[in-house]
């Protein structure tokens, strides 16, 4: 099973429940957004609706309904259009969130992250947290099997607003199902998916894949990792990392972000702040002259160098 | 539509819309408020009118110049000196303002009386408005929006955007534009080229009315009209009226006019609308109350405005 096909079961099951609005373009037409729409069905009374193209215009759309206490859902077919409606997520926000009246309505938009490769350069945005960054808005990304099953059902109509976004990349491949969960913050946006003593990896954006298979080599020569994925966009609570890194001395950062914002910028200034290494990598993107134009998108980790560092260290 | 056509409640609409302005107005010269207030003399008629025409479930979105219809929402004759206050006190951010202290003026909200949500960024409001709309539609809820916006929010994109939106998921929206031919500093003569909003709204199939002439009881029935229109056809209706922004012309200089150039009222305190004027500013049909002064006798205009003045004059903060 593709993360798509599993992300689409399990909104089908919770926009099944309530009386939503489930709205954006294509969302119930063609290829029902690659999938992730196909087939969805709305509780009694609720709305399932093909939209205009005017993304600015359904992003208000779907503030304005929540305004009125109802459920709306807004799938977005890549975060790119995202940038069309910067004011409702500013502007529009902060007003709406800052009434002392509790907001009884939800708004959440659901979107992509194209990273598949080949889009080109108006399709290489990749970074949920700078669009979050800008008004503290909580966005979520969504990795496997686990993260999918954590934060769907607990945020898609959570009265208030949030951005919920997977990769093209990941949805396309095959469902990541952690052996081990050992601990979920509770927010249900910081996970823990191996608890070892010797080195600290943290995943940020949509990195996961990469954590993983970091982890997969060093297990293989006799080093116990403790693994983290970061699904939240804005600064979380830090102290079950930091308490990780405080044992291990070790810690490993991936962040496959094309930002100059990055996420993980947070996380380090703590550990800096609160903690001692005797190690410290950090692998980021490198945009080289091809990041303009159509290439293959690949975060690369140099997995053997960062294990003989480890172990050298 | 309301049984009986109360013409001495709306008279008296139009002149708390006038008064209590003008005492915020001094207020406002005083220094007492820090946050910006877009004052809206001249723009009584539409907005006691439209207070007249809803019914208690609509729902009304505004824009940064909100206080006319604002302060036409909360009016409720026996308790005017609370309520002038209360709007005294949040424009003062006090938590025993209209909104507690967190509004300010130009986000400003009431929704107890349907006020939901202010704006001020040109053209936002028009697609949280047909949000509002779908919501109540889908919540099964009765009543109309009312989404108010200037000739410069016709302008932005989110209005074409949310017109077409409105009409092709048919919802109840009156899109109300006051042209008041100013954008901040430039007039629509120096910035861009005629928007015939008629032929725009009919390539959409949407209804389209035209006001002018600040007859506020004219104003009633169309409204309570297109109100219901709206409401049977579950559909879009766009109304645009001629209004004229009162309370100042001052000489501006820039780079561009070192020698000054002539610019209407856009925000603060209106230096030439003096309270021991009330409550005529013009002599002159761009003046909403000189309007009523020739719809009613002037001595019942001048007792109900007296009245009033005694006991908003005293309002003190």
């Amino acid at each position: 099973m593709t993360l798509l096909s599993f992300l689409n079961q399990v909104i089908r099951r919770e926009t099944t429940k309530k009386k939503v609005i489930v709205f954006g373009q294509n969302v119930a037409a063609g290829s029902y957004l690659g999938g992730l729409t196909s087939d969805l069905r709305v509780g009694s009374g609720g709305r399932i609706i093909n939209t205009i193209n005017a993304e600015n215009t359904l992003v208000g759309v779907g503030f304005g309904a929540a305004l009125t206490g109802a459920h709306a859902i807004f799938f977005m077919r890549q975060i790119d259009f995202l940038l069309l409606t910067t004011d409702h997520l500013v502007n529009t926000y902060q007003s709406i969130r800052g009434k002392s009246e509790r907001m009884t309505g939800s708004f959440t938009i659901v979107s992509t992250v194209i990273d598949h490769g080949y889009e080109g350069p108006q399709s290489s945005l990749n970074n949920l947290a700078d669009f979050c960054s800008l008004a503290h808005v909580p966005g979520f990304s969504i990795t496997n099997k686990v993260d999918t099953e954590s934060i769907i059902p607990r945020y898609l109509t959570l009265p208030g607003f949030r951005i919920v976004v997977a990769s093209t990349r990941m949805l396309r491949g095959n469902l990541i199902e952690p052996a081990r969960v050992s601990y979920v913050n509770s927010d249900g946006t910081l996970f823990q998916y191996d608890d070892g003593k010797d080195v600290t990896v943290v995943c940020f954006n949509f990195s996961l894949p990469q954590g993983m298979t970091l982890c997969d080599i060093l297990r293989r020569r006799n080093v116990a990792p403790s693994l983290f994925n970061v699904n939240a966009m804005t600064p979380i609570a830090w102290k079950r990392i930091l308490a990780s890194v405080r044992r291990t001395k070790k810690l490993v950062v991936l962040d496959d972000s094309k930002s100059e914002n990055r996420s993980c910028f947070s996380l380090l200034a703590e550990v800096e702040a609160h903690a001692s290494l005797d190690k410290r990598i950090v692998v980021t993107r490198r945009l080289g002259r091809e990041w303009l134009t159509p290439n293959p998108d690949q975060f690369e980790v140099p997995y053997q160098k960062v294990a003989h560092e480890l172990l050298g260290a | 539509m309301k049984s009986k056509f109360d013409r001495r409640r709306v008279a008296q609409t139009v002149l708390w819309l006038r008064l209590s302005q003008m005492v915020i107005n001094e207020a406002y010269k005083s220094g007492m408020f820090k946050v910006p207030i877009h004052l809206a003399f001249g723009h009584e008629a539409m907005a006691a009118a439209l207070a007249y025409a809803l019914r208690p479930e609509d729902k009304v979105l505004l824009t940064h110049r909100n206080i006319a219809y604002n302060l036409a929402r909360a009016y409720r004759p026996r308790y005017v000196s609370a309520i002038l206050r209360s709007f005294l006190h949040e424009y003062m951010l006090r938590p025993t303002g209209l909104a507690r202290g967190r509004c300010g003026s130009m986000n400003l909200t009431h929704p107890s009386v349907g006020i939901m949500y202010t704006s001020s960024i040109l053209g936002n409001q028009f697609s949280v408005a047909c949000g509002v709309a779908l919501g109540k539609q889908v919540r099964g809820e009765k009543g109309v929006v009312v989404v108010m916006g200037g000739d410069g929010s016709i302008e932005e994109g989110a209005f074409y955007e949310s017109l077409l939106f409105a009409k092709s998921v048919k919802l109840p929206i009156l899109f109300l534009i006051e042209n008041n031919e100013w954008s901040m500093h430039t007039h629509i003569t120096e910035r861009r080229t005629p928007i015939a909003l008629g032929p725009l709204c009919a390539s959409l199939a949407i209804p389209f009315v035209s006001l002018a002439g600040n007859n506020v009881f004219l104003y009633c029935e169309k409204l309570v009209a297109m109100r219901k229109k709206v409401q049977q056809l579950g559909m879009p209706l766009c109304v645009e009226v001629a209004v004229k922004t009162l309370g100042d012309w001052y000489d501006y200089k820039n780079p561009q006019h070192p020698k000054g150039k002539w610019v209407k009222y856009h925000v603060g305190a209106s230096p030439s609308v003096s309270l021991s004027a009330w409550p005529l500013l013009q002599q002159h049909a761009d003046d909403p109350v000189f309007v009523l002064s020739k719809l009613l006798p002037l001595s019942t205009i001048q007792k109900e405005a007296a009245a009033l003045f005694n006991r908003l004059q005293r309002v003190t903060p």
